[in-house]
Order: structure tokens, then sequence, then C-alpha cells
């Protein structure tokens, strides 16, 4: 029998099996839809179109959309899952395009997922419309026999920032309809922009703006972002342009009821809890037999896969039933509106996908969302809770923890996940390489004359160079290609090191293929030969890393354990460039060289997180000369080195997993290193850096947040229920039982926290 | 720049309203051969054309220009052209006008000094309606506001005609393999292709001439080249006289069938068939069935489709099967016939390996219903 959703959580909250897991419950009110009317000035097709598809005002956020578009002011909206984010930039595009047929506008989506999904809406509010308005796709599965004509004549061109990069910016003599005539650039999913990727897309960014105005056009930027604590900043540097924010989303939005659900310890000592698929798995059942559609999320796919099967066992009777669907990257636009379209009959019942759907692709609205942990940050959080609730109707998001300290942080902190991102992205154009590597891109594709700058940049000293480096030559006042290179082959956008590490699939022996690239120094701990490497949800393991072919070979497996390397630093100071004080701790932030030798990874089980193994690792050491801040005390009285040592190392461990609460990075992004004895000093410190050439400005983030980082820290380690120590908090310790104790103790006294 | 060395190598400094080029002119006698041929021949190949309708057939009004580009790298916007090879037929001579990039500030000069922006010019090249002039396109849309307009010149590129006429007949269809075995024309101590960019771009930073001189030279024979093979190709499509092999003469007469040219088609698949014996001609053999056919004339067309069976590829051996199976059927009602072909066609679309599996399916598919219906036709 059919229950309402609200029965539904009565019961469950009630229920003998799940009510003792329920930590915390959270209700977020049904809030009534801000609307706005349709622009006076809308073609009257146009208009029509809409009123067609049943759209006869607009929400406020996408009026104001429409209003900062066409009065030509870049702006950045705040667009959550379901809130018509599309018309904010197609209304003002299309509009344009019908009042100047040779308007033109670039669409830049993350993934080729992402554009398809778009093309098609687009296309079907262009046929709707009836007007000769062209637009399409362009990125490698372009058919060579349309390139031509969508650069003469597409209006709308959506493309991906690697196509642009090395496909059209180095061609674009070819381009010029679009470069004369383009009024607008739309950025969809702006925070995806962060970090080392980030970066290079600035650039490309600042590429594309010189070109345009070689021919002669300035168009306005159109952004839409998920939740970040600095959406205007972060679009400001990614586009070299002042944006206007718009904050608030029009759309109504229905009850949200959020359950914390925190499976039961199964390991006091250690603090581990239950395996959280398991959790999950009685969960969906339930969910499933309450007939609501449900949407669960899961790491891997290899835990997708064992949802699916165990939650088809429950309809294994019924021939035909397509009602459990699992999701992975890669589906084609005709098999995601199946979906959909199962999903609005009724048929598809609980879809069970990897945190690869998350990436706002379409496949319509379901009631309810399971997340298997925490997605690493606020945005992916609410991309996936954001899947539940249909417009104005209620919807059950049910957050399931995991042994890690993250995860556990979230569980405690509910009101982290609920009120205002704290978490920022953070790009770092500045970083010499990436900045050199985009130059050498930009001189290739028009000259520079003296007086020229690149963006905000003065860059004669670096043309200079290239002329040493016999790139380019200079005639009295302009510096010109002369090269027989093509830079834009030599850059990957994903990585700030030149001479990655390429990852090839040979799970099947006559398909070799390439899955994707590494910077050495994350190769060197995530690609050892005999690691687990998780790919797109997939788990690999490497069978041979060649070092001096600089490629990993990797097979497809399906193991229960990870693995987790060791890596022994050596660091040197180099230049001091801040320096603060706070508690009397001085802390700095400046350049250092660290030497990185790989040396044992282990075999750790999941859930358990017992070490099953382990083994050496055969390769030279890295040097990696980046920016770091560090903290140095003096040595405490009455403490062993020993004793520091194994304190200092639960803190760096603590301090590791809470970094990405303030910055949108990945934990192999910044590197927590302590040190009982500092080089530079002699003291002990710890050292936080990034892991990329140059830096990345993550660690100069931390420079200004020693203090909150610490203290959550304190909190969570006083507040974690193990004994000894737990990957939850200051990670499974070999110190046996004080280790624990010595960090409390080595918080409270030394760095007198709490 | 190296004005003094550059002079010295042989080159002139040319000063237009947009700067200084380089140029090297030579001029060639009308009775100078090249290869298989005097360059003078090149207006009896245009001669040749009066009366055929054809994409390399060219009239005496049109201004041909051959044309091939030296560069300093293969695509992008960032890559220069540094050789701009122009030879043309004068009332009394060849002309051949090399102009090089001296320095990338004069690039106007260079490409303006080229005069392509004159319209009504014909360019002939060799992979240059891919290549040279896209690369063209791409220099003239940088300086478009200062240079007049480039217009869309007509473009013949021999590659085509080549890949057309000596269709696996040759290993490859670079140019000087068709030199050496078409064109009768060996060079000595040629520099490759490759090496011109490094060669330029060393001349362009030390003043170092040398090197540059002999990849001239390495663009002069490249367009001279290009000379011999209009009038070899012109040859080959307008007259039969014997000297190439059945390929070659049933390639053409292919080309001429796709050009919906029927009785140019003809003209050569009669000549193979008349002049070759019947394993060589089965490919002529093949195609003329299908003229025949269009003609109405069936018989003819069963006879030739016969004849091509034995020695065709497999892929074309189905077909003619099928052929021969549509006639049995529809022209001659002769369903016993009809059925042997079809089942022939069936055993060898099998075991057939030259299909991807889902074609080869459908077209099993297909002849399985034929075989169907012309039972049920014998009941």
């Amino acid at each position: 029998m059919r229950k309402t959703l609200e029965q539904v959580i009565e019961a469950f909250r009630m229920d003998e099996q799940f009510k003792d897991q329920i930590e915390h419950v959270r209700v977020i009110p049904a809030t009534a839809g801000d609307y706005a009317p349709l622009p006076a000035d809308l073609h009257p097709k146009l208009r029509s179109a809409l009123e067609k598809r049943g759209v006869v005002s607009l929400y406020s956020h996408q009026r104001e959309a429409y209003q900062f578009a066409r009065s030509k002011q870049s702006f950045t909206a705040i667009t959550p899952t379901a809130s018509g984010k599309s018309l904010c930039y197609h209304l003002p595009v299309l509009q344009t395009i019908l009042e100047n047929p040779s308007a033109r506008a670039l669409y830049l989506f993350p993934t080729k997922a992402l554009a398809q999904d778009q093309k098609s809406s687009v296309n079907a509010l262009i046929d709707e419309i009836g007007e000769p308005i062209l637009s399409y796709t362009y990125d490698g599965d372009t058919a060579p026999g349309i390139r031509s004509k969508i650069r003469k004549a597409g209006h709308i061109v959506m493309t991906n920032p690697d196509m642009l990069h090395s496909g059209i910016l180095p061609h674009h003599t070819k381009w010029v309809s679009l470069f004369e005539n383009l009024q607008y650039i739309v950025i969809d999913e702006l925070h995806t922009y962060k970090g080392v990727f980030g970066s290079h897309v600035a650039h490309v960014l600042r590429r594309l703006q010189r070109i345009c105005a070689f021919y002669g056009s300035h168009p306005t930027f159109i952004c839409t972002s998920a939740t970040i604590k600095n959406p205007k900043q972060l679009a400001e540097n990614l586009t070299n342009t002042t944006h206007q924010l718009i904050q608030k989303s029009g759309a109504p939005t229905g009850k949200k009821t959020f359950l914390f659900y925190n499976p039961p310890i199964v390991y006091p000592t250690f603090g581990i809890r239950r395996n959280a698929i398991l959790e999950v798995k009685e969960i969906a059942k339930h969910l499933y037999e309450s007939k609501i559609q449900t949407i669960v999320f899961a790491k891997s796919r290899v835990r997708v896969e064992m949802l699916v099967t165990y939650l088809k066992s429950l309809t294994a009777k019924r021939i035909n039933d397509e009602s459990i669907q699992g999701y992975r990257g890669g589906y084609l636009p005709s098999e995601r509106r199946a979906i959909e379209k199962g999903l609005r009959e009724g048929t598809i019942q609980t879809v069970v996908s990897t945190n690869a759907l998350e990436l706002g692709v379409d496949i319509g609205q379901l009631q309810a969302c399971i997340m298997t942990g925490y997605p690493g940050n606020i945005a992916s959080a609410w991309q996936q809770a954001g899947r539940a609730g249909r417009r104005q109707e209620d919807a059950l998001v049910v957050y399931v923890g995991q042994s890690t300290a993250l995860d556990q942080y979230i569980m405690n902190h509910p009101s982290y996940l609920l009120k205002k991102s704290p978490e920022e992205a953070r790009i770092f154009p500045e970083n010499m390489l990436i900045l050199l590597d985009h130059l050498k891109c930009a001189a290739f594709e028009l000259p520079f004359k003296t007086d020229d700058f690149y963006a905000e940049f003065d860059v004669e000293d670096f043309l200079d160079f290239f002329v040493e480096e016999s790139i380019l030559i200079k005639t009295s006042d302009t510096w010109h290609w002369m090269a027989e290179s093509f830079p834009a082959h030599e850059i990957s956008l994903r990585s700030a090191s030149q001479e990655n590490v390429v990852i090839i699939d040979q799970s099947v022996p006559t398909k070799t293929r390439v899955i994707g690239e590494m910077d050495r120094y994350s190769a060197m701990t995530l690609l050892h030969d005999e690691a687990i490497y998780l790919h797109q949800g997939t788990q690999f393991q490497v069978e041979k890393l060649d070092w001096e072919e600089k490629k990993a070979y990797v097979t497809e497996v399906d193991v229960d354990y990870f693995t987790d390397a060791n890596l022994a630093v050596e660091l040197k100071v180099i230049s001091e460039d801040k320096e603060r004080q706070f508690d009397g701790f001085v802390v700095d932030y400046g350049d250092v060289m660290t030497l990185a030798t790989a040396t044992v990874f282990k075999k750790i089980r999941f859930g358990t997180h017992d070490n099953i193994g382990s083994g050496p690792i055969h390769l030279p050491p890295e040097e990696l000369h980046t920016s770091s801040t560090w903290l140095s005390f003096e040595f405490p009285d009455g403490w062993k080195e020993e004793e520091l040592s194994s304190a200092m190392t639960g803190v760096a461990y603590a301090m590791n997993s809470f970094i990405p609460l303030y910055i949108q990075s990945d934990r192999s992004d910044v590197h927590v290193v302590p040190q009982v004895k500092a080089i530079h000093n002699g003291q002990p410190t710890f050292f936080v850096y990034d892991r990329y050439p140059g830096g990345i400005g993550l660690s100069e983030r931390v420079y200004d947040l020693w203090e909150p980082l610490l203290e959550r820290v304190y909190e969570h380690v006083e507040a974690c229920p193990c004994q000894n120590g737990c990957p939850a908090c200051i990670g499974a310790q070999d110190a046996g039982e004080t280790g624990k104790e010595h960090v409390k103790q080595f918080l409270e006294k030394v760095l007198k926290r709490g | 720049m190296y004005t003094e060395k550059w002079e010295q190598a042989g080159l002139r400094a040319i000063e237009n309203k947009f700067g200084t080029v380089f140029l090297k002119e030579v001029h060639y006698p009308m009775d100078y051969v090249h290869g298989k041929y005097p360059l003078h021949l090149l207006k009896e190949a245009v001669a040749r054309w009066q009366n055929t309708n054809h994409p390399i057939g060219t009239t005496e009004e049109e201004c041909l220009v051959f044309y091939d580009t030296e560069t300093t790298g293969l695509k992008g916007v960032g890559t220069y052209i540094f050789l701009n090879g122009l030879l043309t037929m004068t009332e009394t001579d060849f002309v051949l006008k090399q102009f090089v990039l001296a320095n990338p500030s004069h690039e106007e000069a260079f490409l303006y000094e080229s005069k392509l922006w004159q319209p009504n010019q014909t360019i002939v090249t060799y992979n240059g309606k891919s290549f040279d002039w896209p690369q063209l396109e791409t220099r003239w849309t940088l300086h478009r506001a200062q240079l007049p307009t480039l217009p869309k010149q007509r473009q013949i590129d021999l590659m085509h005609s080549a890949k057309r006429i000596w269709k696996k007949e040759l290993p490859n269809m670079k140019l000087s393999e068709i030199e050496r075995s078409k064109l009768a024309f060996h060079r000595q101590n040629d520099v490759p292709g490759y090496l011109a960019p490094p060669i330029y771009l060393d001349a362009v930073r030390s003043g170092e001439t040398n090197a540059l001189m002999t990849i001239l030279k390495h663009n002069e024979y490249d367009l001279l080249s290009l000379v011999t093979l209009y009038i070899e190709a012109s040859a080959l499509l307008t007259t039969i006289d014997g000297n190439e092999t059945a390929k070659t003469y049933t390639n053409i007469g292919k080309w001429y069938k796709d050009l919906k040219e029927p009785s140019d088609s003809m003209y050569y698949l009669d000549d193979v068939t008349h002049s070759f014996h019947q394993t060589e001609a089965a490919e002529a053999y093949f195609l003329k069935g299908f003229l025949l056919k269009k003609q109405g004339n069936f018989e003819a067309a069963y006879d030739s489709f016969e004849k091509s069976v034995h020695h065709l590829d497999n892929r074309q051996q189905i077909e003619a099967y099928v052929e021969l199976a549509k006639l049995s059927e529809h022209q001659f009602r002769h369903i016993e016939q009809a059925i042997g072909w079809v089942e022939r066609a069936i055993s060898e679309l099998e075991r057939a390996t030259c299909f991807k599996e889902s074609t080869r399916q459908s077209y099993l598919q297909k002849q399985l219903h034929r075989m169907q219906r012309l039972h049920n036709k014998l009941l």
C-alpha cells in the first residue's frame, strides 16, 4: 500500500532496526516561489514557445539573470538542482539571436554528457520557436562532416575546456564568424573549475578573451554554480572580469527531511563502525518496499553493482521488472531519457548510482536520496541531496556516515551540511608553470607586441625567455612564434607538471586504452606497482609502473581493500614570504623544497581497516619545489622525542582530514608533514604544502586558517568515541594504548587548544 | 634581419606597399624538359579537355597557377608559410616565382606579392585543397584588415586525381613516388620535406642560407612535377595510349562512372575488356554490367557480369552474384537460374570477412528473403 513520504519517515524513525542509529533529524521547511513576469521585450515566438511548456512567468533569479545578461553585465548565479538554471542562459541568448541572427554564443561544460543534455534541451526549445537557430556540440565526438558548418553558422556552440584549449583557440582563423559576433560565454558548473584544473581553465578563458578582442567582440560571461563560499571571487578570478552575483533562487522548494544515520559501532576499542554499505542496503530495501522513488549514491561501481544485485533479488520473482536501475557514467542521452521516463511513469523505483551522476546531468527528480558517506565537499553533497524533491513535494535525504574523520565530523555537526557552505573553491593562475604553458599557447595564437599585457600579467621577461629558448623571435616591436611545435598538445589541463604518468587500462589485452593521467609526484604514492587505483568509481590494480616511460599499466579488479603508501619527505625552507604570530606561535608562508621517497605501502581492508599486507616501493626520490605554510614551536619540556613524533603524526592526520572543510581540495592536493626537528630552525614544525610544483594557492590559504583548523582537530579528537585512536580521528596508530591520550595532551598543553 | 646574406644566396629583395619580401625568380624556355615531357605540352593538355567534362578539365581562358608552399609546422594559427612557390605559363615561357618570408613582421608584404588575391585564377596543387590553401586562408585572415580579400579560387588538387587513377597500383600516393614511377623524374640529393621547417627556422635565426636554398630547389622540383603530372593525367583521362595497366584504365572508367559520364566511362571499360585478358578485366566487366543495365541492354549486362564473377574480390563478387540473380528474376524470368545465383551469393556471404558484422547480417537476410521469394514463385 502506498504511504505518503511523511508516513514513511515517521515509520522509519520508529523502526526498531533503524531508530537507534539516527543521530539527528533536521527539517528544512518548504519555501514559496518568488516569481517575476516574462520580460516585456521577449520575442513573440520565444514567448509562445515558453507558454507551450507551461512557463508563464519566471523565477526571480531567472529574471535577474535575463536583465544582467541583456545589459551586458557579466554575472554568476547560484543555482541549486531543479531551479531552472538553464533558462538563466538560454533565455537571453535565444532572445539576442532572434533579434540579431548573426549573434553567437559559446557554452562551456565540464563534461560531454552535460553538453549533450543541454543541446537536446535547447534544440527542443528551438524547434518550438520555429526559427532557424543552430545549436551544436563541438568536441572530439563531432562528425568531421559538420564541423565546417558549425564553425561558420552555429549560433550556439557547446564545448568543453579541453576542446576550446587545443581544438578551437589555436585554430581561431577558422572561427571568424563565431569570434566576430560572440555575445555570450556561458560557463556552467563554475565550481568544478578549482585547483589545478581551474587554474588552467582560467588561462584558457584569458586566451579566449584575447582572441575575441582581436576580432572585435567583447562577450558577456554568464556563470552558474553550485553553493560554495566564494562564487563571486572564483568567477572573477576565472574570467578576469567583474561579476554581479545572484545568490537567491526563486524556485519553490518542498519540505526536506534530513536523517543523519550513523552505523552502529562494532569494534569499540578501535571505534570502527559497521560497514555503511550494509546499512544503505537495508534502508534502500525499506524505501523500496514502501514504494518511495529513491536514488542511492555509492562511492564505487563495485558497490553500485552490489546494491543493485541485492535490491534486484527483492524483485526476482517478477519478470521484466525494471524497477531497480544501476547508473554509471557514460550513458547516452537516449539512455538517460529512458530512465527519466521510467521515473515519471513509475516503472523505475530505485536508481543506484556512483558519484558520476552528480554533475548536473538530468534524469528527473526522485522522492528520496541515500548518500553513502560524505562525497568530499558540500557542493557535491547538495547536488546529491538535490535529486530528492519534486517541486513543492516533500523529500527525504538519508546521510549514512562511514568510519572516516570527515564523515563523522559531518555526522556530529549537521549544521555544517545544512548551512551556507564554508568551503572555498580556489584557483591560482599565477602559478609560474601554468602561466608559462599558457603564455606559449597565447603567443602561438596571436603575436605579442611590446607593451601588450597578457590579461593582468606583465610578460615581457617571459617572452624574452621564450626567444632564448628558440620558440619566439623578436622583430622591432613584436614577438612571433617561430617553432615547429603545437604548444596546446604539450599541456594537460588537469595537471601542473609536464611529463605526467599516463594510465593505461589493459584489462582487455586487445583493447588497451589510456584512461587518464597523473602528475609524477602523486603517481609515486598512488600508482606504484600493486597499488589499488580508483578511477571514476572503478577499481584498478597497477600491474606495472614504468617510471622511465612514465606509463602505468592497470587492470580492472574487484577487491575489498585499498592501498596506502608512505612517503618519507625531507623538507627544506627556501624562502619566507609571510610571517605572523598567534598565541605565542609563529606561522610562516613561503617556498620549500621537498625530497620525497615512497617507501612502503599497506593493504587495508575496507570497513575494518585491518592491515592485510604490505610491500616495498621501488621508485627514485622526487624533488618538488612548491609553496608551504608552517607552524613551529619550542620543544616541550618533559616530552620524549618518540612521544612527540607520534602525537604530531596523529595531529597531522587529523589536519589533513579537515582542510577540505575550508578549501575545496582533494586529500592529495595538500600534504601535511610533521617534523620533530625541522632543518631550518631545529624546532618541531608542522608543514602544510601544495602538492604541485610552484604552488597552487592552497597552503597560502591555510596560512590564514591555522587557528580554526587546530580548534577543529581538538574538538574532534576530544569527541571521538574510540579509545586509542581510529581512522575517524587521528588515524590507526601503532602507538598502543596511549596514542590518543598523548595527542589530546599535546593539543591541550603544547598547542594550547581547548 | 639578414638582408645581405639572403641577397648573396640569390634572393632579390622586393619592396611593396606593405614592406619587403624576398624573391627567387626562374624562367624556363618552352622546350624545357622535366621528367617525361617538355613543359609546352601543357598547352596540348589544356586543349584535350575541350569536349570532356571533368573536375580537372581546364580551358585556355583560365589562368593556371601551379602552387606549393613550405610551412614552419603542420597546423594551427602559429604556423607560418615561409615559402610561396608559384609556377605559371606565359606566351613565351614558364615563370617560377618563389617568395620567401624573411621577416615575420613583413608577412603582409609576403602575402600581397603572391598576387593570389587577384580573382579568376585556377590553383593547381598536390594536396593543396586540404593543406596549402587553408594555410594561406589562415595567414590571410590574420591580416585581413590590411590586405585585399582573398577570393575563393578554383582548386585543382592533383593528389585526388592520382589516387583515382592509380589506386592500388602504387605503394603510396606521395608526389615523389609518382615522380619516380610515372613521370620519369629522379631527384638527386633532394632534402626530405620534413627537414624544411628546422632548416628555415635556423636560417631565420642565424642567417645561414645554404640549406635554405636546398629547400627552394625541393619546392622547384615539386612545382615542375605538378606540371608534368597535369600533362600526364590529362592525357590518361582523355585518351588511351595502351601503356598503362588494366587496373589503371578501369580506375579511370570507374571515375567517369562516379561522375555520371557513362559514355566516357564506357569508352575506357570497353577498351579494358577488349585489350586485356578476362582475369585482368574482371572489374571492368563488373562495372560495365551496371552501365549496360542502366542503358536497358540486359543481355549484354548479364554477359558482362557473368564474365566478371570468377576474378573479382569478395565484396564485388557477391554483388555480381546478386545482380545476376536480379537480372535472371526480373528481366529474363528465369527463376531457377536466379536461384542458382542467389545460392552462390548466400554461400559467399556466410563466410565473408570483408563486411562489418551487422552489415553482413542484413545483407545475408536480404538474400535469404530473395531466395524465399524465388522458391515461392516456383510453386
